[in-house]
């Protein structure tokens, strides 16, 4: 009973990472994924896991999931038709948004259209006051008569937002009520409930989005868990949300919403996770796939978390890790904008075709075939599973060769160059941007693609360290592993930060409390797993715009914290100095959000890194000619990956391979692998 | 690795990583100045734009999300430094600051302009340069915005380019002079600061850029990004049809009683070159909508750049392609000392009269005209809660014109500008306002083969006390015109509603309206035009118009025949 599995279900590949926590034995494995239907491709691995390790599914204890089917249905447009219930004289409200257009000067874009169409959007006569009391209570008639026509209109799902519900949910608790008593199958979704926070539209567009997910993910996940109940007869299971923690199944059939950015979110869980073993807590991640590459920032081994982003152009309030993803990646095509100047990407060869140099009819000069060129990636995968055609390579980077007057390496070596300042500017945007020096963060490049770039990327950041996790491909199955249960709670109420209401928000904060405690044992975490973390949300009055400020974190949390008006004072200053440069210690301050988010602790290792071997340095698979810069090429050692063991030591020029990616070791930078397996780089002192 | 001084050509690669570099610093100083000013305009509403300027005062570049307003005062601005101070009296450590619209290049009062030289082996390099919309800036009115004034001075103090810093010392007794004349001084001293220390930081990162890339290289690719960007408008131009193409519009009135005031353009475009003339102009008008040159021609770049290459990045290559003729004196380019405090109702315009005089050049890219306006309500009063006085302004937006593919936009801040609203619990929390409405109002959008965006309505109702009400609306007379048949939008209006639901219209521009707590303020803002003739509009599209309830039974009928 002691194997936990991750799956992480991404566009191309599901990945399974397999832990054992009594043996410390880990497993990997890898499957085309089966996007018509996602759970084959899970059946299959797992099968295949237990073939290959010798793994019994009956002794699997845990299964954690990382999920696209929230993504892609909302990318793609297929949630379901679903209805809205919305207070009298508001119904545009969702349509309207912020009354902002995408772009200051493109006049053809245009955001989404909103996912309930206007028809669909009823008014009901009811109205909560800024205060949360009812000026007029719900009009049942008219109640009566939208029952009516969501009869007629046959949708699967309904939204219910009401104005200032997250200060009183009575008025969408009664309309729910009546709603299930009159079409029982009827998917409804509250926003007192997905979202109990001030701003009528974040809040009213997350609710929609979660009715619309909830038909399809909460098909999906009932599919899934009745063919695990099979295969997987002891496991529990646990789904990946947007803000890095694992929610249970039936949970994520409420919130579906929460899921928007399950994959990448457990990316980046699982490099805290590779951090933590290698002891590295200021940590910049670099998630390079084919298409895109994520980066996110990672400080005293806590991932940054944002309160609101878009996701397939939908805007969300909820909290989510702070991933910045950019078109950039192994497919990304070169091309000459207007004005003569060469770009690389957002376009991408994608899968099919593929980079010219895979031979499946690409001819675009992509970043692989570049990178081909140079000699950094091999012309055959470590297992010999696959082989790249330089010559293909080379025929399609040669018109553009000819355009910039540049021979062929010159040219890969420009492309290059140009997808790494990409990179480098979405870093400038997590860090430099909002108050963080990069040159004091290690720089931790995963996804097959990652680790081919992040030399340069680096570099360019004055960043001195690169970790290359043990496994750079499989980093977010590995993340699901290791992954802790989680369930944020929220009070939203607008109160002076002044003693006198000191009294109310204690009184907020212990009933959030009391919730989380009531969901601990429901989830059947024990004490010492129980982690609680409490922010408020504060702001100065009149300003539009709060800041989350920590205030209390522990195994429990004592309202005794909520007792100290200066130290909450400071607290905010701090928060405030860090993200704005100054703070007024006299202006008032008033709080809007009492957040508190609980953890309960799940993963389980012996914490025992492998003791580094007293060995010869490691033989060399092969060498080869690599340019590392375009002037010329260095004859290269290259090292399989899977034969090199802690305490080995590497000196540059070398390429390091394994399965599922490759790492240029530059001229005179070091490797060293770590006990955990991982490798850390130090970049040569530049002359 | 040692760096090899590529003094070599810039070729296309190293251009557009260097200039990627470029475009991160104006960026990065950008977000500085927001971070740390006080202004809720610069914080919220990111009323602030920064750029890196070369020694001959070209702009080479501006950050992503710059203001199109700020665009060409910030090239005001360096003109008229450099004709005060030349080069060869300029030292390390100055920092010039100005804002005024007749002497210094600005566009009005609030914007503060800044730029601190960049020296590199003892010569100037570049300049780092914002503006920043400030709260106040003294005069008549809080927040020196306000209609009703007849000449500049009133609208708040005047700055010409002076050095705020001399040799890296703050002149302190000229800051004492400008903290003076505005209110809440301590907050426009963080503003002022925040914008220091954003100059600062630019000089910090640019001097960073040099120092790896070497000076004769940045050299070159300021020269390269003008020429590039130039040479791709340039293009664009040439694929346009020569030819003479004009257009006049009507601004509704000044808010003084000048009524129908109008704005002529003709358009002349000639191989790779466009001018634009706007001659017949009205004269500058008595109240605050006149415009200074610079604010003009940031408009007719806005409306270019929207209409030829959206994605052209913003530079002097784009200011040195729009050749612009305006009689001195007009509405356009308002002679000293006409106020100019709300100039961006009139720019709106601008944009909407380069888009109807272009329109047969580029009938496939060109929009009808949108609510061209910038509609402002403000609620002002004694909050009976706690007996502070408060002030809520806001601008709405509207309609956006149709276009060649498809229909315009419901509900949007449009041209020159995209600031979002204040949400309803914002609103009721904060205000002892009630907001009983907030909708798309029916039959707003012309009709046409696609149809204009609608407008939007905002009840607003005191609560508990009388309130005080202003308001500035533009096409509330005029209404937004349609193209090739299509139909105008609908005209906006501000009403005052008594309880038995029967509304009275106020003026365009109304001042210290009355409103008790059984009235309600509608705000009701234009739609905007259709293009195509409506006969020619999909049944499809007509059947969705119904269905959604966006149009009423009749306007169906009556545009289309069903």
């Amino acid at each position: 009973m002691s194997w936990t599995v991750g799956v992480d279900v991404g566009g191309t590949f599901t990945d399974f990472f397999a832990h054992n926590e009594k043996s410390g034995q880990v497993h990997l494995a890898k499957r085309p994924s089966t996007p018509d239907d996602p759970g084959r491709a899970i059946l299959q691995g797992l099968d295949e896991l237990a073939a290959q390790a010798h793994i019994d599914l009956a002794s699997v204890s845990r299964f954690s999931h990382g999920t696209t089917v929230a993504t892609n249905a909302l990318i793609q447009r297929r949630g379901a038709d679903l209805a809205l219930i919305t207070t009298k004289g508001f119904r545009d409200l969702l349509e309207i948004g912020r009354q902002t257009r995408p772009h200051m000067y493109n006049l053809q874009l245009d955001f989404p259209p909103p996912l309930v169409p206007r028809a669909r959007r009823f008014e009901v006569d009811e109205r909560m006051t800024a205060q949360g009391q009812a000026l007029r209570g719900v009009n049942e008639a008219e109640l009566e008569e939208v029952i009516g026509h969501l009869q007629d209109s046959g949708v699967r799902a309904c939204a219910v937002c009401f104005l200032f519900a997250f200060l009183n949910p009575a008025h969408e608790q009664q309309v729910a009520r009546r709603l299930k008593e009159a079409l029982p199958d009827l998917q409804v979704s509250l926003s007192s409930a997905v979202q109990p926070e001030f701003r009528e539209y974040e809040r009213f567009t997350t609710t929609a989005i979660n009715a619309y997910l909830q038909p399809a993910v909460g098909q999906y996940l009932h599919q899934l868990e009745r063919s695990l109940a099979e295969a997987l007869p002891q496991a529990s299971l646990g789904i990946n949300q947007s803000s890095g923690g694992l929610m249970s199944p039936r949970r994520a059939a409420q919130v579906p919403v929460r899921t928007a950015l399950s994959g990448p979110a457990a990316g980046v869980v699982g490099a805290v996770h590779v951090a933590k073993t290698s002891g590295k807590a200021n940590v910049i991640t670099l998630d390079v796939g084919g298409t895109s590459a994520d980066v996110a920032l990672i400080r005293n081994y806590q991932a940054a978390i944002s309160f609101e982003r878009r996701v397939a152009d939908f805007p969300i309030r909820l909290p989510m890790v702070d991933i910045h993803t950019i078109g950039a990646g192994g497919g990304s095509i070169a091309w000459f904008d207007r004005d003569g100047l060469m770009k690389v990407g957002p376009l991408s060869a994608g899968a099919v075709p593929g980079p010219a140099c895979y031979g499946r009819g690409g001819t675009e000069p992509t970043v692989s075939d570049a990178n081909l060129i140079l000699g950094r990636l091999s012309p055959q995968l470590v297992d010999g599973s696959m082989t790249l055609n330089v010559e293909l390579a080379k025929q399609a980077l040669q018109p553009t060769a000819e355009r910039l007057g540049l021979d062929l390496l010159q040219t890969a070596y420009g492309m290059l160059g140009i997808m790494v300042a990409n990179m480098v500017r979405a870093i400038r945007t997590i860090s430099v941007e909002r108050g963080h020096d990069p040159r004091g963060y290690c720089l931790m490049p995963f996804g097959g693609a990652g680790p081919l770039h992040a030399r340069d990327v680096a570099v360019s950041l004055g960043i001195s360290e690169i970790l290359l996790p043990a496994a750079p491909g499989i980093v977010c199955a590995q993340g699901l592993v290791v992954s802790d249960l989680l369930e944020d709670f929220v009070a939203s109420q607008r109160l002076p930060l002044a003693a006198e209401s000191l009294r109310s928000i204690q009184d907020s904060v212990a009933d959030l409390l009391d919730r989380a405690d009531n969901w601990f044992v429901a989830e059947g975490i024990p004490e010492q797993s129980r982690q609680l973390s409490l922010r408020l949300d504060l702001r100065y009055v009149g300003q539009n715009f709060e800041l989350s400020v920590p205030v209390a974190e522990g195994q429990s949390v004592s309202l005794d914290v909520l007792a100290d008006l200066e130290r909450l004072k400071t607290a905010f200053f701090d928060a405030h100095d860090a993200a704005y440069g100054y703070h007024n210690p006299a202006d008032p301050i008033e709080v809007i959000n009492c957040r508190l988010t609980a953890r309960g602790g799940l993963y389980r290792t012996d914490g025992a890194g492998t003791d580094p071997e007293d060995r010869q340095s490691p033989d060399a698979l092969s060498v080869r000619q690599v340019f590392f810069d375009p002037s010329r090429s260095v004859e290269t050692k290259v090292y399989n990956r899977a034969e090199l063991r802690p305490g080995d030591r590497l000196v540059g020029p070398a390429i390091i391979e394994q399965l599922d990616s490759t790492t240029p070791l530059y001229p005179g930078d070091e490797a060293l692998v770590d006990p955990a397996g991982n490798i850390l780089i130090s970049i040569r002192e530049e002359l | 690795m040692v760096k090899e001084p590529h003094i070599a050509a810039l070729d296309p690669i190293g251009l557009e990583i260097l200039s990627n570099s470029l475009l991160s610093i104006a960026d990065e100083a950008f977000v500085a100045l927001m971070k740390s000013a006080y202004s809720t305009n610069i914080k919220e509403r990111n009323d602030h734009s920064t750029a890196i300027m070369d020694p001959a005062g070209r702009l080479i570049v501006q950050a992503a999300q710059s203001l199109p307003i700020h665009i060409a005062s910030m090239s005001g601005l360096m003109e008229s430094l450099l004709a005060k101070y030349p080069l060869e009296e300029i030292n390390e450590g100055d920092l010039f600051v100005a804002n005024d619209p007749h002497v210094a290049g600005g566009t009005h009062l609030p914007d503060i302009n800044m730029a601190a030289p960049l020296f590199f082996e003892g010569r100037v390099i570049a300049f780092i340069c914002n503006i920043a919309h400030h709260a106040d800036v003294g005069g008549m009115a809080p927040g020196s915005m306000a209609g009703g004034m007849s000449e500049i001075y009133q609208e708040g103090l005047r700055i010409p380019v002076v050095r705020l810093f001399s040799g890296g010392t703050l002149q302190q007794d000229l800051f004492d002079v400008l903290l003076l004349n505005v209110r809440v001084p301590e907050e426009r001293r963080g503003d002022y600061f925040a914008q220091i220390a954003a100059c600062r930081l630019g000089q910090r990162r640019l001097g960073e850029v040099i120092a790896e890339q070497g000076l004769a290289r940045v050299e070159a690719a300021f020269d390269q990004i003008v020429q590039r960007s130039e040479g791709r408008l340039r293009q664009a131009i040439s694929a346009l049809p020569d030819g003479c193409y004009d257009f006049t519009d009507y601004m509704d009135d000044d808010g003084l009683g000048t009524p129908d005031i109008p704005i002529c353009l003709t358009v002349q475009v000639k191989g790779d070159c466009i001018h634009f003339d706007f001659a017949g102009t009205s004269p500058q008008v008595p109240g605050n909508i006149n415009v200074t040159l610079n604010a003009t021609l940031a408009s007719v770049c806005y409306g270019m750049k929207a209409l030829l290459d959206p994605d052209i990045p913003n530079n002097q290559g784009i200011l040195n392609v729009a050749e612009l003729s305006v009689p001195k004196g007009t509405l356009l380019d308002a002679a000293f000392p006409a106020p100019v405090a709300a100039r961006a109702h009139t720019c709106q315009r601008v944009v909407d009269v380069v888009f109807g005089a272009l329109a047969s050049c580029l009938p496939d890219r060109v929009v009808a005209a949108a609510n061209g306006a910038n509609t402002t309500a403000v609620f002002a009063g004694v909050d009976p809660r706690h007996g502070g006085a408060y002030v809520y302004l806001e601008t709405l937006g509207g309609g956006m014109g149709a276009r060649a593919a498809k229909d315009g936009k419901d509900g949007v801040q449009v041209n020159i500008t995209n600031t979002s609203n204040l949400p309803v619990e914002a609103i009721e929390m904060e205000y002892p306002l009630m907001v009983e409405e907030y909708s798309l109002i029916q039959d707003s959008g012309g009709a046409g083969r696609h149809r204009g965006g609608m407008g939007l309505r905002r009840v607003v109702r005191p609560v508990d006390h009388d309130c005080l009400f202003n308001g500035a609306g533009e096409r509330f007379s005029h209404r937004p015109w349609g193209l090739w048949g299509g139909e105008p939008g609908g005209h906006g209006q501000f009403l005052l509603r008594e309880e038995s639901g029967e509304g009275r219209r106020l003026d365009n521009k109304p001042s210290s309206i009355v409103v008790t707590p059984d009235q309600t303020i509608v705000v009701e803002t234009p739609g905007a035009g259709g293009y195509g003739a409506p006969d020619e509009r999909a049944p499809e599209a007509v059947a969705d118009d119904r269905q959604s309830g966006k149009f009423s039974k009749s306007f169906l009928r009556a545009n289309y025949g069903v």
